[in-house]
């Protein structure tokens, strides 16, 4: 009796079996691919105005940079403001992907108007990314 | 001979997954990582083309914004408070689009959050237009 104990116990420990583990992580990993939306950053930080009506944008964005000294910035580069609508007429011609602003509270807001109607122009809908109010 | 053979056949007989299970473990990790990565919260404030001659369309409340950080509606100087009482009245009975006249040089974080009053007040599309001249000075 003790002998048999003894051998079935060592069998049960000898190896654990790692394949539904693999299945699983396969699966989350399929699911991730899928889900993930490369998105490019513009690259600069911005001190972005506290508003209270502030609502979730779309991940998959078009994502500008306009920063405190006025300058545009997307994908790490520093751009033009006519540059603005040819760039998102083409990318919007694989994706309809949103325009979303990322502006920093002290820049101009002229500059601001000029980005977001370029945005219009080329038939994107235009946002302007905020952070939540203390 | 003999013995190779074996040891042939005890070499083929498990295949070491650990590496294919590191491997894909790292890729999970970087998408896992790679989803979260923007996460914007922001305004809409949507606008209908105008161009359209046939449909008429309803006078829109206008605010300026000055250089020096005065909102104005039309020649009344009144502050970021005074945006929204402003939008209620004037769109008690039918909803009105709201134009935001920015001059050059004024704060886009004050335009932002004239905006943000306006759609707090129940404004639907509120426009943001640059304006070189001054007008209501």
């Amino acid at each position: 009796m003790k002998l048999r104990r003894r051998l079935l116990k060592e069998k049960e420990t000898e190896s654990i079996n790692v394949s539904p583990l693999i299945d699983v992580v396969f699966i989350l990993l399929i699911f991730f691919i899928i889900s993930a939306s490369f998105v490019k950053v513009p690259g600069e930080e911005v001190v972005r105005p506290r508003t209270v009506t502030a609502e979730s944008l779309q991940k998959n964005a078009i994502l500008f940079a306009l920063t405190a000294d006025n300058s545009l910035h997307y994908a790490g580069d520093k751009i033009a403001i006519d540059q603005v609508r040819p760039l998102v007429e083409g990318l919007r011609r694989e994706v309809d992907a949103p325009v979303i602003i990322q502006v920093d509270q002290d820049a101009d807001a002229s500059r601001l108007a000029e980005v977001a109607r370029e945005g219009k122009k080329a038939g994107a809908t235009v946002s302007i990314a905020t952070r939540k109010p203390r | 001979m003999k013995r190779r053979l074996t040891s042939f056949t005890a070499d083929s007989v498990e295949i070491n997954v650990s590496p294919l299970i590191d491997m894909v473990f790292i890729l999970l990790i970087f998408f896992i990582v790679a989803t979260s990565f923007v996460n914007e919260i922001g305004l809409t404030p949507k606008h209908r083309d105008t161009a359209d001659p046939t449909r008429k369309l309803e006078p829109p409340i206008t605010f300026q914004l000055t250089a020096e950080g005065r909102i104005l509606n039309g020649d009344a100087e009144i502050g970021l408070a005074g945006v929204i009482p402003v939008v209620r009245a004037a769109s008690a009975k039918k909803a009105k689009p709201v134009i935001l006249l920015v001059e050059q040089g004024s704060k886009a974080g004050l335009a932002t959050r004239v905006m943000d009053q306006a759609m707090l007040a129940g404004a639907k599309t509120v426009k943001l237009s640059a304006i070189t001249s001054t007008i209501n000075r």
